[in-house]
């Protein structure tokens, strides 16, 4: 028992795994089939029993038409059932048409002609046409009702009435039977029934593999999108899926992808050239400290060459101490593994904090530190990472800012925002490299050793930072006249 | 030999310039892309050493614009760009070789002097007659004793031998012996082949470096 659930189950996975591995196209083929399957057949059944109700309603016609022959020859209506004996005349009078019967008396009854039978309520044969010969026609007992039917008679199929003949009091006495014959309609009806038949899976499957098609043309873009997907590597997401002449769904899915992929390879390539940066960043101090000390060990020198040279390394290797603090600091942010501490925190406060901390080095530049506009402003921050945010910003600031000059901050509400600005007069950053500053390693300068002795890292995780507790971080320059970085803190 | 450096990083750029004069190279430093083409068209180097990124022109833009004014002189690339298809993408280039960043001093010497080697030289070592010069150690030996040289000495007559049959002008020896900054001042030639032609006479071999009037030097085997 166990064993045959079991196969039972193996047996259903692998018809279930051969669904799903089935292609759309055939899969879409298969429904469309089904579904047509069903109307053709309805219809075909709906036409079958239509032209089948037609032909007996004629028959059943025919069988009245001489229903009332007898009874006009009889002379007689089934209500005056007294005269029962006078159908003796109907009687004769087929009996002229069955002369040919008569020949040979044992011969079966003829069925191309109508054949009539009397019988009493117990079903025995009053009379009959000599045409039915030794044959009797099928009697149903008990009906009160003129009733049609199919019966056969010498195997070929007739058309079958039976009406009941009763007395003025309703009682009835006896049926009068007529039958006619069907022989060429039964052939009609079979022939219908043989072409429904046969054209039926004909055209199932004419149409199945119709739609197959059909399916696949129209399907012909996802094709594509697999094609161009199956050539996409990590390294090569240059490929695009070609769009479709028409404007649909495949469309849009083909332009979706291709716009995922754009972004893919757009971060994919700057995650590259941040690598290639780092790389470059991490490598070159080494390789000024290894190659010093390495020339430096070669020969025998005077203490204050090696004196130089040490201290030249050790400037190279703070250097790099504080870039691969940077750039871990970069990595935690950027990992989403912290969680910001959103409190309530004095905008001014942390002002001035951050401007104690860095006047000596403005004072170095002759650089004033101005604070103006709101005295008392809440923001909800981290403190300690608005801490470094304003530092990062000021510092900059202070950095390229020319001696004796302004840098300005300033507190204001807008549109019930508060907003902190930090303006510096220095010469500004080009309009089409204003996009990138916040870009891991961009430097506005190109060249590498500016003096400045940045990294390019710091407003890269000033974004980071102010992304996380919602602050909005942009900035504007004007050419010769300064840069304004703005934060704007999310309401309260 | 006279070598260019073009590295837009001062620190390796200063500890190669060292590293390479104590090696008794004359070096010459571009800081810039520009500049180092500017000066490699104008001065003939023995070897230009170039970093990959640097400022204004980059390296590799560099080597094909020194490859297409016809030099052929060895390029070695010197840079951080470590993944196979930059190794591959510099040699074709131009590049005759191509070294990672970090990477140690003393197989940048070596990688040098493996390009400076002429066709027929299996190793790094210099003959004229039964004179032998190692550049790895500077050392001299005519037959078996060892004649002690300055480091400017040393320059002159590896480069005399490096051509040997064949005439150095007083202009290409200052060209490929003396950095940038010397002052085109012939006459010190003529003063350090005395110095020379001294010591090779007191180790016996006297008539090795010959004078042509008006031109320059030669030094022939026979």
């Amino acid at each position: 028992m166990n064993r045959e659930v079991k196969h039972v189950l193996r047996n259903t996975a692998i018809r279930l795994k051969k669904w799903t591995v089935m292609s759309l196209r055939n899969r879409i083929a298969l429904y469309y089939t089904i579904a047509t399957a069903f109307l053709i057949a309805l219809v075909f059944a709906i036409l079958y029993f239509m032209v089948e109700s037609i032909v007996y309603k004629q028959f059943d016609d025919e069988v009245n038409n001489e229903v009332s022959e007898v009874f006009a020859d009889a002379h007689v209506t089934s209500h005056d059932f007294t005269s029962f004996s006078r159908f003796k005349t109907f009687i004769d009078d087929t009996a002229v048409n069955s002369s040919e019967a008569k020949k040979d008396p044992k011969e079966a009854a003829k069925v191309d002609t109508e054949f009539i039978q009397l019988v009493n309520t117990e079903g025995e044969v009053i009379n009959k046409s000599n045409n039915l010969a030794r044959n009797v026609l099928i009697f149903k007992p008990g009906e009160t009702k003129t009733i049609y039917f199919n019966s056969t008679i010498n195997n070929s199929t007739i058309r079958q009435g039976q009406l009941p003949l009763l007395t003025r009091d309703g009682i009835i006495k006896g049926y009068l039977i007529v039958a006619v014959p069907m022989k060429k309609a039964i052939i009609v009806l079979q022939d219908l029934e043989t072409v429904f038949l046969f054209s039926f899976p004909t055209i199932i499957l004419t149409l199945f593999v119709l739609t197959r098609l059909i399916a696949g043309k129209s399907i012909l873009p996802i094709e594509n999108v697999i094609a161009t997907a199956e050539k996409m590597t990590q390294a090569n997401l240059s490929q695009r899926i070609g769009l479709p002449y028409h404007h649909d769904e495949l469309y849009r899915l083909a332009s979706t992808i291709n716009a995922l992929l754009d972004k893919m390879q757009d971060a994919f390539q700057r995650e590259k050239h941040f690598t290639a940066d780092a790389s470059h960043e991490l490598k070159t101090p080494l390789a000024v400290v290894k190659g010093t000390l390495e020339v430096l060990v070669r020969k025998p020198r005077e203490r204050e060459q090696y004196e130089n040279k040490i201290q030249f390394c050790l400037m190279e290797l703070n250097r790099m101490a504080r870039l691969i603090e940077q750039l871990l600091m970069l990595a935690r942010f950027e990992s989403n593994k912290i969680n910001p501490h959103i409190e309530e925190v004095s905008l001014p406060l942390a002002l001035e904090a951050v401007t104690a901390r860095l006047q000596p080095v403005a004072l170095e530049k002759e650089i004033e530190l101005k604070v103006t506009g709101m005295a008392k402003a809440t923001v909800t921050a981290d403190s300690a990472m608005l801490d470094m945010i304003l530092e990062n910003i000021l510092s900059n600031a202070i950095k390229y800012s020319p001696a004796a000059s302004v840098v300005t901050i300033t507190v204001e509400q807008k549109e019930r925002k508060i907003m902190c600005s930090i303006t510096d007069q220095g010469i500004g950053i080009p309009e089409e490299k204003l996009h990138a500053v916040f870009e891991r390693f961009y430097r506005v300068d190109e060249s590498r050793n500016s003096g400045t002795g940045g990294f390019g890292l710091g407003l890269s995780i000033v974004k980071r930072l102010a992304d996380l507790q919602k602050i909005t971080v942009s900035v504007k320059s004007e050419k010769n006249l300064g840069t304004t970085f703005s934060l704007t803190f999310p309401s309260t | 030999m006279r070598l260019l450096i073009i590295e837009d990083e001062p620190g390796i750029a200063g500890f190669l310039k060292d590293g390479l004069e104590e090696e008794y190279f004359a070096v010459d430093v571009a800081y810039d892309g520009k500049s180092g083409l500017d000066h490699a068209m104008t001065n003939e180097y023995d070897l230009i050493i170039i970093d990959w990124m640097i400022p204004v022109i980059s390296g590799i833009e560099v080597c094909r614009q020194i490859r297409k004014s016809g030099s052929v002189v060895p390029i070695m690339f010197l840079t951080a760009k470590d993944t196979l298809e930059d190794v591959l993408f510099g040699l074709e280039a131009g590049a005759n070789d191509y070294i990672k960043k970090p990477f140690a001093f003393e197989e940048l010497l070596a990688r040098i002097r493996v390009q400076l080697r002429s066709k027929h030289q299996g190793d790094d070592s210099l003959r004229a007659g039964h004179l032998n010069i190692n550049p790895g150690t500077h050392q001299v030996f005519y037959e078996t004793s060892e004649i002690t040289l300055t480091p400017k000495e040393f320059a002159l007559l590896e480069y005399l031998v490096r051509n040997k049959e064949k005439v150095c002008t007083r202009s290409r020896i200052i060209e490929h012996v003396w950095d940038i900054h010397f002052d085109s001042d012939t006459s010190v030639i003529d003063v350090y082949i005395t110095f020379l032609r001294r010591k090779l006479e007191h180790a016996g071999c006297g008539n090795l470096i010959q004078t042509i009037r008006g031109v320059g030097y030669i030094i022939r085997e026979s």
